[in-house]
């Protein structure tokens, strides 16, 4: 409420100085009917001004030069008692009043520029004008003033640098992630093209007609890093899993293979039994066939255990 | 008095100043016989024949009975920023005329006012007023920030003068003109006034934009090891810290004597803030009235176009 910003309106009138106001005619006529249209649009507006120069405002120009030259100082006062600058840094534009950040500057570069002037001139005199460093006296602002415009200098850093640490974390996850997913592509395509290659080999292999000697210098390394391990399509039946002697131990059992003689049958027949090659302990696991069949159980199973006594 | 001359003279150093004091010294007793209860502006013209000029400013600053603390502070921030004041206090609503105001700028042995005028607990009037010849100014102040807001970082020292500078466009015309030395007289203090410092460590900015006067005091930092010599970068090197406070000053009126007298300028394009307000509060009311009017025209179109009878409403009847 206190605080009071100027509107946004931007009259005409506004750029044109008092003197020009004074013999405005047919001027002001003009401009009316643009800011008629500008009115009803702002709403709020906290300091507005007449959009038209009153007819009946009092200016008596002679009366204000009579009343300056009796106030003003004689001509003849030192600079040094005035302490005054004029900046003539607005002239070459007008400053928008509404743009807080171009005002400011205006001020400022007006102030800047004003005390350079001043300080040559007080260079020029020889006077002292800077404060020394050990020169202490009372402030405008009390220091616990002081302390709390450092404090919030300080907390508002402590925000900034807070608020960049977590656009940091935020943007190296990012970056991570798609590391990661790059990662992983790359893996997927080499994969791929590793899986290609070996077609391609085999396919080349099958149009050479498998040369005898099959000691081609990639064979090996392909196995190596390729394929891990290609099943064959056939169906073996009646191999339990574990079977590496490829079903034989088995098959031997029925059939009966002529043109051997009657130690290897034998040799076969235990095999089949006893078993050979693969793994054992599949073979010897007990199944639902096993658990189910009784053949192999005596029904005197007491009796046993008396012999066991005896 | 005399004894005021000496602590001045104890308190002002350099050697300039020094010769400043010889000179002011030599014509003491040409000013003992014009008399010391003179007005100022006979002083100023007595100044003005003899050859060297001492400024005398005083300025009272008083304020309003029942002012927001917000324009108090603007007040409290403005007497720490002139050394030559003298704070007075609150005066009564009642009382605002100029007749007892200027009783007591007399009384106080001021010959300059600013007088901080509260109406409403909303807005803030300033007189600026040169006492008792005139003229007095009257000053609509808007956009204020006082020297405790936080983002004001700058300090400077109390009591050092103040560099004034001033837009070029306060040449531009008679009031402007007027207001420019009244702003020079009040706000600058004097040369060698007791409770000013030496060292100058801050400027007055004046600048007139959209006919307004804004106030900005900006502390100067240089970088420097001595008070008296300035290595030749560091002048570019200089920057501004603004110290507050801030306002902004649009000009109502400017009369010919101090707190009344014929009006010599008014502001053509000034607009009260009641009459800103009655205005606001006008266009709210407009959307109930407007509301009422569309409801009573709707009433009226109805009444003189009524529906024609429904061939089917007792349709269901029997």
């Amino acid at each position: 409420m206190a605080v009071k910003r100027r509107g946004t309106a931007a009259f005409d009138e506004d750029e044109v100085p008092e003197d020009e106001m004074n013999d405005l005619g047919d001027e002001a006529v003009d401009s009316e009917l643009e800011s008629d249209e500008e009115e009803d649009e702002e709403d709020g507006e906290e300091d507005v001004k007449l959009p038209e120069a009153k007819a009946n405002a009092v200016y008596d120009r002679d009366g204000i030069m009579d009343k300056l030259g009796d106030m003003s100082w004689p001509q003849d006062v030192p600079w040094i008692q005035r302490l005054t600058v004029d900046v003539d840094s607005q002239q070459e534009k007008e400053v928008d009043v509404n743009d807080d950040l171009a005002r400011e500057l205006a001020f400022y570069t007006q102030a800047l520029e004003g005390t350079r002037e001043a300080f040559g001139k007080f260079e020029s005199m020889g006077l002292p004008f800077l404060r020394p460093s050990d020169y202490y006296a009372e402030m405008v602002k009390t220091d616990s003033h002081m302390e709390k415009v450092k404090s919030r200098l300080l907390a508002e850093k402590r925000n900034i640098e807070e608020a960049e640490e977590r656009k940091k974390a935020r943007e190296s996850k990012k970056l991570a992630k798609e590391v990661q997913a790059q990662k992983q592509k790359e893996r997927a395509k080499q994969k791929k093209d590793e899986i290609e290659t070996v077609k391609k080999w085999r396919k080349q292999r099958q149009k050479s007609g498998f040369p005898e000697n099959d000691k081609d210098g990639d064979l090996p390394l392909d196995f190596e890093d390729g394929k891990p391990f290609v099943k064959s399509g056939k169906k073996r039946p009646g191999v339990t899993p574990g079977d590496r002697s490829g079903g034989k131990s088995r098959q031997g059992v029925g059939k009966g293979r002529k043109g051997m003689d009657k130690k290897m049958k034998k040799r076969e027949t235990r095999d089949s039994k006893f078993g050979f090659g693969g793994r054992k302990g599949v073979k010897k696991q007990n199944t639902a066939e096993t658990t189910n069949d009784l053949r192999g159980i005596k029904q005197s199973n007491a009796s046993g255990n008396k012999k066991r006594k005896r | 008095m005399g004894k005021k001359r000496k602590q001045r003279e104890a308190e002002t150093n350099g050697p300039a100043a020094k010769k400043e004091d010889a000179a002011a010294s030599e014509e003491r007793p040409k000013r003992t016989l014009l008399g010391w209860k003179e007005k100022p502006q006979e002083n100023a013209d007595a100044a003005a024949t003899a050859p060297s000029f001492r400024n005398k400013e005083k300025v009272l600053v008083t304020c309003s009975r029942r002012i927001n603390f917000r324009y108090r502070h603007l007040m409290l921030n403005v007497v720490s920023l002139l050394p030559h004041c003298k704070k007075d206090n609150k005066v009564e609503s009642k009382e605002i005329k100029g007749a007892t105001l200027n009783e007591l700028v007399e009384l106080r042995n001021c010959s300059s006012c600013l007088f901080f005028e509260c109406r409403k607990h909303l807005d803030l009037y300033l007189w600026m007023a040169k006492c008792p010849n005139g003229p007095s100014v009257k000053f609509l102040v808007n956009a204020v920030h006082t020297m405790e807001e936080l983002k004001l970082t700058g300090n400077h020292l109390k009591g050092s003068r103040p560099i004034l500078t001033f837009s070029a466009n306060f040449d531009k015309d008679a009031h402007w003109l007027l207001l420019k030395e009244m702003i020079i007289q009040i706000f600058g203090t004097p040369k060698g006034h007791q409770k000013s410092k030496p060292h100058h460590d801050h400027v007055f900015a004046f600048s007139i934009v959209d006919d307004h006067i804004w106030f900005r005091n900006y502390q100067i930092a240089v970088p420097h090891i001595e008070s008296d010599k300035v290595p030749r970068g560091s002048l570019e090197k200089m920057t501004l810290v603004e110290v507050g406070p801030r306002f902004c000053l649009n000009p109502i009126k400017i009369f010919g004597g101090s707190f009344g007298g014929p009006t010599l300028y008014e502001n053509p394009f000034y607009v009260s803030p009641n009459q800103i307000r009655a205005l606001q509060k006008k266009r709210k009311t407009g959307k109930y009235a407007k509301k009422v009017k569309a409801k009573t025209r709707r009433k009226m179109h109805e009444l003189s176009n009524p529906l024609e009878p429904d061939e089917f409403a007792d349709m269901w009847k029997e």
